[in-house]
């Protein structure tokens, strides 16, 4: 109750109201293009934020997140193409109630899920966040170390089919991140004698580059044209007997939204999907699904909102982002000096209650913006790919000029951008070396702050009872996926090829 | 003649060069009398060796499971991909060379104008329109509205 109250004050902040109404804007057209997903949209925004002030940046790039997995819907349903990877399950009804007519329907029952799933996850982020937070209150350095750890953690849930490329994604970001100054003694390492690697390499640069500017080398590279739409579908809201009806398949991706976004890795995709399943299980008519049924859009689409808020609980109280979307969130709460997890509560509380401010702001301003938005989607759509890449290399070539007016960081940045397009090409994941690079730093100085306090006893690290048990999670997640591997290779079922930039 | 080089064993390969340079830069990090016991060289060389095992365990995965198989297959078409994605990012490196001579205004309505056409399109005064207006507007938006010193280059006598 006291986080609602306090959360509330924040509503009347027009700097909160006004950034979380930008970021759903600016996240329905990036989740509206194909191609272009939730941490691509936001990344382009990334270098916006660093002259903003600190609570309204962390709120538009939420909002965004939000703004996006709604905008996914709008081509799965039109064009039959996800916007974004967890729009994929909507295209399986979306499209064919397009077919059959009902576009303005199919949009009308995506929108209004979204927003019910927003808010839903909305009151889960609130009433999770601070008690996971207030256990990591206590965090020693090794605990520090074991978190890190548990972070790194999920990289065996995040690598696709093959757990050594995961492995080795996640080590190369873990060698870019002891680039610059060393955390304990002070000397440099790997700068190469340029004082601009100094203070390392920002994330920001890398995620830039292996997100958006790897998908534009990939989309030149491959010289496609997309689907056009014909119609001018107008949004249409289901009737009171219909909406009735998709309370169940809400219910249901509402539930699996929040659990999947609470676990870091599991994310959008996988809960549209899980709930999809779960909603044609428990429906009274099963077999209308895959041919245009309305249960087939509401339960995927509450679920992945749902995940645009609960994938912050493991952000905000432990500082593991278990997302791509999410690690570029980190990205924003580094670039303003914020680090996430245990302490934020206590030291930057007024950023976390100005958050659910913004993010309830944006669950309601979806509802409006999505439908003032549908024929800027419908036109942005329609665009020619040229166009509307050679935009966003010249956005990306400014936003990351403009945070040090360094050419240096477009160096890096481009240089990001190749490695990113050859790991799609070698079919290596991204968010492994995302994770490497953002927890590398803890991981190393909480290591090695923890061996100077205990006089290099190892035993630090067991005698902790956080770090123990972090680290016990920790084992449990490595030995559970890798056995979850082992099980699906057994009964020959496939995992995802591989995480060319999705948004798990 | 079958190929080996199937993407597994390229990527395997590239790690054991990755993680082979990073050990050598790693090893020749200087000691200090400040040193904590693990050092400033300690997780950069576990990092470098764990490169490489992993480079050495990918390479054998690849060859074991691809054995008989052509590897040509993977790459048909990828050379092709490579020169046009190359092309962009000349696009990339020619801007970053001529921006700050140019400035940032001119440079980048020339950014916008030849990735358009290098996308397919051709030259055509919508074209040079959508540059002109694609470029104002991100030279009023970052100059004007976030304040941000963009290099002025030619135009700076304009204030530009």
């Amino acid at each position: 109750m006291e986080t609602i109250l306090t959360s509330a004050g924040y509503l009347t902040d027009y700097h909160i109201v006004l950034a979380a109404l930008i970021g759903v804007t600016w996240g329905i057209i990036g989740g509206a293009l194909p191609g272009i997903s939730p941490s691509i949209t936001m990344a382009l925004l990334l270098p916006f934020t660093y002259t903003m002030e600190p609570t309204s940046a962390i709120v538009l790039l939420a909002a965004t997140y939000v703004g996006a997995e709604y905008g996914g819907s709008v081509p799965a349903i039109l064009i039959r193409t996800p916007g974004t990877n967890a729009a994929a399950a909507t295209v399986l009804d979306g499209y064919e109630m397009n077919k059959q007519g009902k576009a303005g329907l199919a949009l009308g029952i995506s929108l209004y899920s979204g927003v019910l799933g927003s808010l839903f996850g909305l009151a889960m982020l609130m009433l999770l966040s601070k008690p996971l937070a207030a256990v990591a209150l206590s965090f020693t350095p090794p605990a520090y170390f074991a978190l890190g750890i548990l972070g790194l953690s999920v990289i065996a849930t995040l690598s696709g089919d093959s757990l050594i490329k995961g492995l080795i994604a996640a080590v190369l970001g873990l060698m870019v991140a002891t680039i610059g100054t060393d955390p304990v003694t002070g000397g440099t390492r790997f700068t190469m004698g340029s004082s601009d690697l100094l203070a390392g390499i920002a994330p920001v640069m890398v995620m830039v580059g292996l997100f958006a500017m790897s998908e534009l080398l990939s989309q030149v590279s491959n010289r496609g044209e997309i689907e056009r739409v014909n119609s001018k579908p107008r949004i249409e809201f289901p009737s009171l007997k219909l909406a009735r009806r998709l309370i169940k398949p809400q219910s249901i991706g509402g539930v699996i939204g929040t659990f999947e976004g609470v676990m870091p890795g599991a994310g959008g995709t996988i809960a549209s999907f899980m709930s999809y399943n779960e909603a044609r299980r428990w429906s009274k008519s099963p077999d209308e699904f895959g041919k245009g049924s309305p249960e087939g859009i509401a339960a995927p689409e509450t679920a992945n909102n749902a995940v645009a808020e609960t994938a912050l609980v493991p952000l905000l109280s432990f500082g593991i982002p278990g997302s791509n979307s999410t690690a570029i969130l980190l990205g924003g709460f580094l670039i303003h000096g914020i680090v996430p997890g245990p302490m934020l509560f206590q030291r930057s509380g007024e950023i976390v209650y100005g958050l659910y401010a913004g993010l309830f702001t944006a669950a309601i301003g979806l509802l409006f913006i999505g439908m003032a938005l549908l024929p800027v989607c419908i036109w942005i759509v329609n665009r020619p790919r040229p166009y509307l890449n050679a935009f966003i290399f010249a956005l990306i070539l400014s936003g990351i000029y403009s945070i040090h007016n360094s050419l240096f960081d477009l160096s890096i940045m481009l240089a990001a951008g190749v490695v990113g397009f050859l790991m799609r090409m070698l079919k290596f994941p991204f968010l492994p070396t995302v994770l490497g690079l953002v927890l590398g730093y803890l991981v190393e100085s909480s290591f090695r702050r923890s061996l100077v306090i205990s006089g290099d006893n190892y035993g630090i690290f067991f005698n902790d009872r956080i770090s123990l048990g972090l680290l016990c999670v920790s084992a449990l997640f490595i030995f559970g996926s890798i056995g979850k591997r082992i099980w699906d290779k057994f009964r020959n079922q496939k995992r995802d090829t591989f995480s060319e930039g999705t948004d798990t | 003649m079958q190929s080996i080089l199937s993407r597994d064993l390229i990527g395997g390969a590239a790690a054991i060069v990755i993680g082979a340079v990073y050990l050598s830069f790693a090893y020749d990090l200087r000691a200090s009398a400040l040193d904590d016991i693990v050092g400033p060289g300690g997780m950069p060389r576990a990092y470098g060796w764990v490169m490489v095992v992993l480079g050495v365990a990918l390479c054998v995965v690849a060859l074991v499971t691809r054995w008989g198989t052509d590897a040509r297959l993977e790459w048909r078409g990828q050379g092709r991909r490579i020169l046009w994605a190359a092309g962009l990012l000349g696009i990339g490196i020619a801007y970053l060379l001529v921006v700050n001579s140019v400035g940032y205004l001119l440079s980048m309505i020339a950014l916008i104008a030849a990735t358009i056409v290098y996308h397919g399109e051709r030259f055509s005064a919508k074209v040079l329109a959508t540059s002109v207006f694609g470029g104002t507007l991100l030279w009023a938006l970052f100059v004007f509205v976030l304040d941000v010193s963009m290099p002025p280059g030619i135009l700076a006598f304009f204030g530009a």
